[in-house]
Formats: C-alpha cells, sequence, structure tokens
C-alpha cells in the first residue's frame, strides 16, 4: 500500500521528464524519416546565418579598431599632474551641460596604464611596472552626431586656456567618418539580422508544416487517445529547435574556418590598422548565444507551424 | 447514475457556421438542406454498464460515439460525460476527456508504420507513465487481446483481425473509465468475437462502462449485456435494458469510482 503509493506519487512528478522523454525521441525519429528535407533545412539555414556571422564579425572587429585608435573620443583633455578634484569637477559639470555633448568621462593615471597595456596586446608586458604617474589623467569628451564639424576645435581652443589643461586632443574629420562607418556597419548587422531572422523561421516553418501534413493521420490519433497539445506539437517544435541550432552551429563552424584561414592575410594586409592588436573571432559565450539563437528562431518558427489550425 | 448522457441531440454533417440563435427560419432551411445523423437522440448509459448500440449501416452509431469523445458536435441538444457537457469545455480540457473514454475505432486508427506494441504504448504515453511500465501495460494488454507483444511487424502487414486486436488493446491500456467500441469485432471470426465479447465483459467488471456499436445481431445473444440502444435513420427506435444481468451493477459498492477526478474543471463552462 504505502509502496504503490509512493511510487504513484513519484510517477506523477517526473511525468513531464516522461513526456519530454517521448517528445524528443519522436522528434529525432521524424527528423530521421525525412533526412533529405532536414539537410536543405539545415543548410539553407546556415547559409543564412553565414552571411550574418560575416556582417557581425565585420563589425566586432571595426568596432575593435575604431577603438583601439582612440577614434570612438572625439575631443580628449589631458589634466596637469595636480589638478584640484573640486575645479575638475566643476568642469566636468560644465562641459556636460554643453547640448552638443553626449557624455564625459574621467580616466586616471591608472585606467589609462590599463589602457595602454590593453592596446598593446601580447606586448603589454612592455608597462608592466611602469609608475602610472607618467600618463596624465585626462577627460574623454563624446560629442552629439550631427553637430557643426568644427565644434570639438572650438571646445579644445577653450578647454586649452584652463589652468588644470595640460592640452587636448581632437580626432577630426578621421573620427567622424570612423563613427559613420560605424553605424552603417550596425544598420547593416541590425538589418541582415532581421532579415536572417525572418528567413530561418520561414524555413523552419515550411519544413516543419510539411511534416505536420505529413503526419496528419498521427497527429489525429495522438488526439484521439488523449494527446495534449504539448505532447502533439512537442515533437515537432523539438525538431525546429535542432534544426536552428544545427544552422547557427554549421554556419558559425564555416565562419570559424574561413576566418582561420583568411585573418593571417588580413592581419598582415592590414597590419596599419589593427595597431599591435589582432583580428578577434567570437567568443565562446557568444557562439553560445550564436547557437542559442538559432534554436530559439527554430523554436518560434516551429510554433507557428504548428498552430491551432495547423492539423487538419 | 448516467455516465453517459444525450439529450435531444441531433448532429448533421458538413454544417457551414451556425446560424445565429434568433434566426430561427435560417436554422430551419439549414436543417432541411442536409439530412441529419442523429435526429432528438436522448439516452442514457449507466456507470458500470455493458451497453450495445444496434443499428444497421448508416443508423448512426458510429456519429454517437464520435459525439461522446468530442470528435464532433451537435448541431443541438447536450452530451453529459461523468456529469459534465462536453461541447460547453474548453479545448485545452478534451485531451484529459479523451484519457479516461478509451476508444476502438471502426476504422482503427493504428499508426501503420509502428508495431502493435508501440501503437498500444501510445496511449500511455500520452499519460506521461516511465517507459518501463508503458512497455509491461502495453504488452500485457496485447496479450489479453491473444496477440504476440514480441511482434515487430508494422500494423499495415497484420490482417483485419489482429490489427482489430491491437485497437482494443489500446483503448484497454490506459484502464479508461469508459469504453466505446465501434464494430470492435467486425473484422473477427465468431471464436474471437466471443473471446473479444467475454473480454470486454470482464473489462467492465472491473468497473469499466462499456458502450459497443454493432450490426451483428450475434452480439445480442451475449449474456453479460444490460441494455440495448437501436437507432435507425439517426433515430432512437427502442431503449431496452437487460434486466438478468443488471443487478450486478446496481450493488454500488462493486463499481470503482471511476468518476474522473483529473478532468480540470473548465473556467466558466458550467452551467
Ligand atoms: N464524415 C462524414 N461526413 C459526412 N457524412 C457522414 C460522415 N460520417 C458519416 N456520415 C453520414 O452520417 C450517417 C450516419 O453514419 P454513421 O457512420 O454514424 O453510421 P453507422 O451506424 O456507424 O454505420 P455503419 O454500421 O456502416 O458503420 C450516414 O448517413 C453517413 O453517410
Ligand atoms: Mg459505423
Amino acid at each position: 500500500m504505502d509502496r504503490s503509493t509512493m511510487s504513484h506519487s513519484l510517477m506523477s512528478r517526473f511525468r513531464p521528464l516522461f513526456s519530454l522523454g517521448y517528445v524528443v525521441s519522436r522528434g529525432l525519429r521524424g527528423m530521421a524519416q525525412a533526412p533529405v528535407v532536414q539537410l536543405l533545412a539545415v543548410s539553407t539555414m546556415a547559409v543564412c546565418m553565414l552571411l550574418l556571422g560575416v556582417v557581425m564579425l565585420v563589425w566586432s572587429n571595426a568596432q575593435g579598431i575604431v577603438h583601439a585608435w582612440g577614434l570612438d573620443v572625439p575631443v580628449t583633455v589631458y589634466l596637469v599632474d595636480h589638478a584640484e578634484p573640486a575645479a575638475v569637477d566643476l568642469m566636468v559639470e560644465r562641459i556636460g551641460a554643453l547640448p552638443e555633448v553626449t557624455r564625459v568621462e574621467r580616466v586616471s593615471s591608472e585606467q589609462a596604464l590599463e589602457r595602454l597595456a590593453e592596446g598593446l596586446g601580447e606586448d603589454g608586458a612592455l608597462v608592466e611596472g611602469l609608475d602610472p604617474a607618467v600618463l596624465p589623467p585626462s577627460l574623454e569628451i563624446e560629442l552629439a552626431p550631427g553637430i557643426d564639424p568644427d565644434f570639438g576645435h572650438v571646445l579644445a581652443e577653450g578647454l586649452a586656456e584652463q589652468p588644470m589643461v595640460e592640452e587636448v586632443a581632437v580626432a577630426g574629420a578621421w573620427a567622424g567618418r570612423a563613427h559613420d562607418l560605424l553605424r552603417t556597419l550596425e544598420d547593416l548587422a541590425l538589418g541582415a539580422g532581421l532579415l536572417v531572422s525572418l528567413a530561418c523561421m520561414a524555413i523552419v516553418w515550411s519544413t516543419i508544416r510539411l511534416g505536420v501534413y505529413a503526419r496528419r493521420a498521427e497527429l489525429q490519433i495522438l488526439r484521439l487517445v488523449g494527446g495534449t497539445d504539448r505532447f502533439v506539437h512537442g515533437p515537432f517544435v523539438f525538431e525546429g529547435m535542432v534544426q536552428g541550432a544545427l544552422g547557427a552551429g554549421l554556419a558559425l563552424g564555416i565562419l570559424w574556418v574561413g576566418f582561420d584561414a583568411a585573418a593571417p592575410f588580413l592581419e598582415r594586409g592590414l597590419s596599419l590598422l589593427f595597431a599591435g592588436g589582432a583580428l578577434r573571432f567570437f567568443s565562446p559565450q557568444e557562439l553560445a548565444i550564436g547557437v542559442a539563437l538559432g534554436a530559439g528562431l527554430g523554436l518560434l518558427g516551429a510554433r507557428a507551424a504548428v498552430g491551432r489550425y495547423a492539423e487538419v | 447514475m448516467a455516465i453517459i448522457e444525450l439529450s435531444d441531440v441531433t448532429m448533421t454533417y458538413g454544417r457551414g457556421p451556425a446560424a445565429p440563435p434568433g434566426d430561427a427560419q435560417r436554422r430551419a432551411a439549414r436543417k432541411d438542406e442536409r439530412r441529419a445523423a442523429l435526429r432528438e437522440v436522448s439516452v442514457a448509459v449507466e456507470e458500470g454498464a455493458f451497453a450495445v448500440l444496434m443499428g444497421p449501416s448508416g443508423a448512426g452509431k458510429s456519429t454517437l460515439l464520435k459525439l461522446v469523445l468530442a470528435m464532433e458536435r451537435p448541431d443541438e441538444g447536450t452530451i453529459r460525460v461523468a456529469g459534465r457537457d462536453i461541447h460547453r469545455l474548453r479545448r485545452s480540457s478534451i485531451p484529459y476527456l479523451r484519457r479516461n473514454v478509451g476508444a476502438v475505432f471502426q476504422d482503427f486508427k493504428l499508426l501503420s508504420d509502428a508495431s502493435p506494441l508501440e501503437n498500444v504504448a501510445l496511449a500511455l504515453q500520452v499519460l506521461g507513465m516511465p517507459p518501463g511500465e508503458v512497455r509491461r501495460r502495453a504488452a500485457s494488454a496485447l496479450s489479453q487481446v491473444e496477440l504476440d507483444p514480441d511482434a515487430h511487424r508494422p500494423a499495415r502487414c497484420l490482417s483485419g483481425g489482429e490489427q482489430q486486436r491491437v485497437a482494443i488493446a489500446r483503448a484497454l491500456a490506459g484502464e479508461p473509465a469508459i469504453l466505446l467500441a465501434d464494430e470492435p469485432t467486425g473484422n473477427l471470426d465468431p471464436r474471437l468475437t466471443r473471446e473479444i465479447l467475454d473480454l470486454l465483459a470482464r473489462v467492465r467488471e472491473r468497473g469499466t462502462t462499456v458502450l459497443l456499436a454493432t450490426h451483428d445481431p450475434l452480439v445480442l445473444d451475449h449474456p453479460a449485456l444490460t441494455q440495448q440502444i437501436h437507432l435507425e435513420h439517426g433515430r432512437l427506435v427502442s431503449l431496452h435494458q437487460a434486466t438478468r444481468a443488471y443487478g450486478r451493477c446496481e450493488d454500488e459498492d462493486g463499481i470503482p469510482a471511476i468518476l474522473p477526478a483529473a478532468w480540470p474543471e473548465p473556467a466558466g463552462a458550467v452551467a
């Protein structure tokens, strides 16, 4: 009696798990039943995602280059060694209040040294043990887009007269162009992301829809023996997720192989641009996010395909 | 207590969207357009009964069973199963109704590429049973209908009678409160027919209410029958309670509680 009640409650606790077991095995079996369809879906998705991957990679590297060159900071104000903190505070406040300025950031000597070490990449060890005081503290000023191109210089001239200011550096027209380039790449990545997402969902949607149609007799039977929506649709949703994840995985794999082959040439050819740094590939976390996004798109496409009126 | 109760049920296939309730004239016109498969049928099957639904081909037997499974909707009238108006259930509650109503379909509705065991297992997998338990119960259900649980031939390679028995095993495996059997002996020889009827009688003794549809008058000879329902042209022509075997069912204590407690109560659907 005790044993049977116990095993009964145990069983009901694991019920979702057992259903999940069915969903996974049925989903995999369904994929194996139509391998050509799967192959087509996964490879088409991989091509789409490859496109997105290239754009993202270019964007991320361009960002790195712009940052390494300091082009992302149009105006840098180097302060004298022992500037009065209260006076600096006041200056930060006044600069920040200008409508053309979007951001003012204080960079201490220590932070500056850290950045230098970072920027040198593998050669970063060179600056180890260096006294931070050799690098002056500074203020980094970002300007709003679309303002008068001369504003940076006007501001710099004004600031240079201040007693606690040692020197003012203006990145100039280059900075604006770098920003435009980055913004264009960003828009491109966003657009590609949107298009690729839609395309991937459409691919999953259509393959799943075909599967639902091919297996409609089975679905009717599952309904008649008391299968819930989750039970009936689960294998298809799982299939869509696997397709999406495989598509993303394949795309990233191809991208990696391509990157590995091309990076040395690019780095040599464009060495001037890289200022000692190297081209970067996606980090493991970013790769994982990519695969998860693929699975997510597959899930959405499959969910749409098994919607309420999919079964006939 | 009646476990299945139809009141004034009329059902027409291929009906368009229902006419607005106020528009009596259009409703009447619609009804004349097509012949109803069931007309104003009122019938109750008692809990624990072994009822048989008789009638010539096209009388509406399968239609009645489909209504009880919520596979079709009535034009008019209500169908109550275990006291619940099943056509007012939410869509998401229908699976729970069907888990409590095992069904043998006239066209079997088996997975044609799956083995008998896999077919029977399906009805247990939807319940979320552990795989070992599924295997054990499915094998035992197949043995009950004299089929080899270890046979791996897909269902489409089985004879009509074998397929029919797989369908019966699947309907019984989950030990449902109600068993609907549409011509379950249609493809069987007299010996197997008798065996299956005996099996259904045993199932009924365990507490399952059995409703069997057939046009085979031989079935009427089975001693365990408690109720006969006769349909013709979609109309109820006679309702006959057999008293000889019914005594056993009036003993309330002998019948396990089969009202499925697990049905989610439909929100706002309770009259
Ligand atoms: N899916 C359907 N679409 C349209 N009409 C149908 C459908 N199924 C049954 N009918 C019609 O409904 C009526 C009743 O059919 P039903 O299948 O209930 O009869 P039955 O008593 O089960 O007959 P049988 O003994 O031949 O199985 C028949 O006139 C039939 O033509
Ligand atoms: Mg029939």
